[in-house]
């Protein structure tokens, strides 16, 4: 006599169980390892109601358990792919602002200092050694900045007649 | 009244095992999964670079990850310009290989299954266990990029 087997969650368990597989070698490949979750709960959700079909109807359940392993490990492998690259993308985030608050820093130190500049220039040609020092600061400029601005004027004021 | 008796052929319940056993059905899919892979790689031209798979993570980080460029490197295998498709992506063949082997493996399974009916189980187990192992070596490069990610990810 044949034994007869109830097959009741038999067809979500196949289902199911091939959804983890692919779900799994998805997540694992990073390209397309975020996207894996979908397919990982769907797979999650066809072994659930399957199991619990088969358990209603006392029928075996072993596709539906390694169907709902696979699918776990799957999507917890899929969760961490969008985890690492969450953090990758917080990083790259950062890193722009950082560079951006250097720039700004040192921008600020060099007006600081250009404020008050003391410039030396040494030039050094056969043995002869000529050394040029200029001491200004942000007062002296803006008096030979008025100063210029004056001249300015004045040339401007006279009209050059073309003959 | 005499009652004949038929006897199923032998075509009949091959038929039958294909459309009830749930390991055949398995099979058959993921055959059929990895000629679509073989398909895809071979109807995308690696000179149009028109593939329809973006890479998310790429997308998200702004960095190249270490499967891109993998499409492009099966399809350069297809077309048998295998150093080519090792400057595409180095793990590109391993991964390749991978599928052709499932792809022959899932025949040979199949038919072992069908000749053998007394050693069904062992079958099961030897498959589970050695495509479990193949799919190690051949992804090893990617899941070692995942554990790495998430220690270096981790604050």
């Amino acid at each position: 006599m044949e034994e007869v087997t109830n097959k009741t969650g038999q067809n979500l368990g196949i289902a199911a169980l091939i959804t983890a597989i692919i779900t799994f070698v998805l997540a694992v490949i990073p390209c397309v390892g975020l996207i894996a979750i979908i397919p990982g709960i769907i797979a999650i959700v066809l072994a659930s109601v399957g199991l619990s079909q088969a358990a209603r109807n006392d029928a075996p359940r072993g596709v539906l358990i390694a169907g709902l392993i696979i699918a776990i490990i799957a999507s917890l492998i899929s969760i961490s792919q969008v985890f690492v690259a969450g953090k990758i993308a917080q990083k790259a985030d950062k890193w722009p602002n950082e560079i951006q608050n250097i720039i700004n820093d040192v921008q600020d130190n060099v007006i600081r200092e250009l404020e008050d500049a003391n410039i030396s220039i040494k030039v050094e040609s056969d043995g002869e050694t000529v050394e040029i020092n200029t001491s200004t600061n942000k007062k002296d400029r803006e008096n030979k900045l008025e100063d210029l601005e004056e001249d300015n004027t004045k040339k401007d004021d006279t009209i050059q007649m073309e003959k | 009244m005499i009652q004949y008796k038929w006897k199923s052929s032998p075509f009949k319940s091959l038929q039958e095992s294909i459309s009830t056993d749930p390991y055949l059905i398995i099979n058959i899919f993921f055959a059929g999964v990895i000629l679509l892979i073989l398909a895809y790689s071979g109807f995308f031209s690696p000179e149009k670079n028109d593939y329809p798979i973006i890479c998310m993570h790429e997308k998200l980080t702004g960095e190249p990850c270490v499967s891109c460029g993998l499409s492009h490197s099966f399809s350069l295998i297809v077309r048998g310009r295998i150093d080519e498709a090792y400057q595409w992506n180095i793990y590109g063949m391993r991964v390749f290989l991978f599928f052709v082997l499932q792809l022959i493996l899932r025949a040979m399974f199949s038919i072992f299954y069908l000749r053998y009916t007394d050693t069904r189980q062992q079958l099961i187990i030897t498959d589970c266990i050695g495509s479990g192992l193949v799919f190690l070596i051949a992804f090893w490069p990617f899941i070692a990029n995942i554990i790495s990610g998430i220690f270096t990810a981790s604050p």
